[in-house]
């Protein structure tokens, strides 16, 4: 039984957890850059990717932390804004770079009356820069578009991501305060890094060289 | 939420059923031998305390009101307890030399119970105070890892020493309302997180490098050596060195590893931090440290949750009967000559009970065989067949064969 044990010990071959949607193609670039190879199945609906060089998970966004922090998955590629959102302890030791984008305090243009409600996905992020900035304001969490709950008067402001602006110019609304930056970064499971080195190590230096050498920058 | 006020139990709580109940108290029994083999004393701290602000777990606190008012907690730690306990004196133990304590029982975590935590649990754990040295370090960290070795389970340890992180902030006069930001940082080997607080900051020089690198330096001992070389002050220099010393204490350290980027509660362990892993389980199963100065003068310790040492024990049971289950004997026999030959050569084989060949095979194939072993002769079954490479002619093939495959798996599999 020997053989049976120290099979299941060596076994190495990394779980990543990738959000579906826009960020999904550049994650899989990123992996490929980095000379991992991901086995995409036909079946656009596939929720895992087997074969290849890692197993590829697919999941919202939101739930990347919770897979690599139970350890279901070794590694995932989440933005900062999630991990921000969520006081997330993951290790995240690669900034991808791609995914850029701001995490702002938005008004109607030219609004100066005072803030009592804001609205956002991010209420975490919110209710701490309201109270580093001393606005003593409500906090409505919405699931999406909260640019509506300006527009409709649900809320004095919103909390929102902003990556061109183009969006909030074209509905009258204004960044008034930047409160974060966010890019997609690699998180790793913190028991995973000490067990399995051997593979984590380079992913990780992998896409530090990847990452360092494509025009993909990440924004300052 | 509202169901937990009307039915059932609360939120973080749990039933535990007989064979689990068994488990526990077998876990248990084995660690407080354990501790009291190394000379640590038990002892019981009140489950009710005062409420206290103070108390480094206080925004976790259950709360209760006492008859006079006054506000009362549940125990959500013992190490404060146990402090209190020790400076009181109450222990009886001589003024000189270090006290060796032991203790378990149930804690309260007032937290929302999401990502698998619970509210209640047992924590089990052990205290050495009034020592700080590298061998009183290496104790802890040597019953550590004995403690997750109790349960079966094989131990990966993690030692740091936030007094290095510490020693670097200092060195790079970084505010110290900022600190925790930078500890944070590092704590979580973010190197965009900590370069733009150094940005920030303004910080130039060997000590911000220093801080930069340390989201890097994790693996074996070579890694001290690399920020010694950039270990800008003296203190640094003594927070390296007493890891150097820990390390020597140990004659193997495969299963230690180092990493001088934990800076996790860096306010309250001063000294020689640790936490223990075990393969494929994904969160830590014990963690302490040294917090010289925070509590009492001299001190360090560490604590396990009960239940999640038996969770990782009983899912490394499931993986193994599993692995057990799929490595059910390959080759079944009619013929007990070559089955006594395989055997000797420590390979399993089943004795066909069928009245025939055919039958033979079929039930071997349904057992998921690959081999039938009939008048003197070895049959591939169809599973195998279809496989590129020869079909083994003879015992000795055969042997051959399933000895090196079982070898060249675990081979193959542990390379990168």
């Amino acid at each position: 039984m020997t053989g049976v044990a120290g099979r299941g010990a060596a076994d190495q071959r990394l779980v990543v957890a990738l959000p579906k949607g826009r960020v999904l193609p550049r994650a899989l670039a990123a992996l490929e850059a980095a000379g991992y190879s991901v086995a995409v199945p036909e079946d656009p609906r596939a929720l895992r990717y087997e074969g290849g060089d890692l197993t590829v998970l697919l999941m919202r966004n939101g739930d990347v932390p919770a897979y690599v922090e139970l350890g279901v998955a070794d590694a995932g590629m989440v933005g900062r804004d999630v991990l921000l959102e969520q006081a997330s302890r993951l290790y995240a030791p690669v900034d991808l770079g791609f995914g850029a984008c701001r995490i702002s305090l938005i008004r109607p243009r030219g609004a100066s009356g005072p803030i009592a409600v804001v609205a956002s996905k991010y209420p975490a992020v919110t209710a701490a820069h309201l109270n580093k900035a001393g606005i003593a304001a409500d906090v409505v969490e919405l699931r999406g578009n909260v640019e509506l709950a300006c527009l409709t008067g649900l809320a004095d402001a919103v909390v929102d991501v902003v990556e061109t602006g183009a969006t909030l110019a074209a509905n009258g609304l204004e960044e008034v305060a930047v409160i974060a930056h966010s890019s997609v970064r690699l998180v790793v499971n913190r028991a995973a890094l000490k067990l399995k080195p051997e593979s984590l190590k380079p992913l990780i230096a992998a896409l530090r060289v990847a990452n360092a050498s494509s025009d993909a920058k990440p924004t300052p | 939420m509202s169901t937990s006020q009307t039915a059932g139990i609360p939120d973080g709580t749990r039933f535990v059923a007989p064979a689990a109940a068994a488990r526990r108290r077998e876990a248990l029994a084995a660690l407080r031998s354990l501790y009291a083999a190394w000379g640590y004393l038990p002892v019981e701290v009140p489950a009710l305390e005062r409420f206290d602000p103070q108390h480094p777990r206080a925004a976790q606190a259950f709360k209760l009101t006492d008859r006079d008012g006054g506000v009362l907690a549940l125990r959500s730690d013992f190490t404060p307890a146990l402090a209190r306990f020790v400076s009181g004196g109450g222990h009886g133990a001589p003024a000189s030399g270090a006290l060796r304590l032991s203790y378990d029982g149930l804690v309260w975590h007032f937290i929302d119970p999401e990502l698998a935590r619970v509210r209640e649990f047992t924590q089990v754990g052990i205290e050495l105070v009034g020592a700080s040295n590298a061998r009183a370090d290496a104790e802890l960290i040597h019953l550590a890892r004995e403690s997750v070795r109790v349960v079966g389970l094989r131990p990966q340890v993690e030692v740091g020493n936030p007094a290095y992180v510490r020693a670097l902030l200092d060195a790079a006069e970084v505010p110290s309302e900022r600190e925790s930001e930078v500890a944070d940082a590092i704590d979580r080997k973010d190197r965009s997180d900590l370069e733009g607080l150094i940005d920030e900051l303004g910080t130039r020089g060997p000590a911000a490098d220093a801080l930069l690198a340390t989201v890097d330096l994790y693996g074996d001992p070579s890694v001290l050596a690399h920020a010694k070389a950039a270990a800008p002050t003296p203190a640094a220099r003594a927070a390296l060195r007493r890891l150097q010393g820990v390390i020597e204490e140990f004659e193997d350290l495969s299963e230690l590893q180092l990493d001088l980027g934990m800076a996790r509660r860096l306010s309250y362990y001063t000294g020689v931090t640790f936490r223990v892993y075990t393969a494929d389980f994904g969160q830590p199963l014990l963690g302490g440290g040294r917090y010289d100065g925070s509590l009492l003068p001299y001190a360090a310790g560490f604590s396990l949750g009960l239940e999640r040492l038996l969770a990782a024990a009983e899912q490394a049971r499931a993986r193994s009967d599993e692995r057990a289950r799929s490595g059910d004997p390959l080759v079944h026999a009619l013929d007990d000559v070559l089955a006594r030959e395989l055997r000797r050569a420590g390979v399993s084989v089943v004795r066909s009970l069928a009245p025939d060949r055919a039958t033979a095979e079929r039930e071997a194939l349904a057992a998921g065989a690959s081999y039938l072993l009939v008048a003197g002769e070895v049959v591939a079954l169809a599973q195998v067949t279809g496989d590129a490479g020869d079909a083994p002619a003879t015992v000795q093939d055969l042997i051959r064969l399933l000895l090196s495959d079982e070898s060249a798996r675990g081979r193959g599999e542990a390379q990168p």
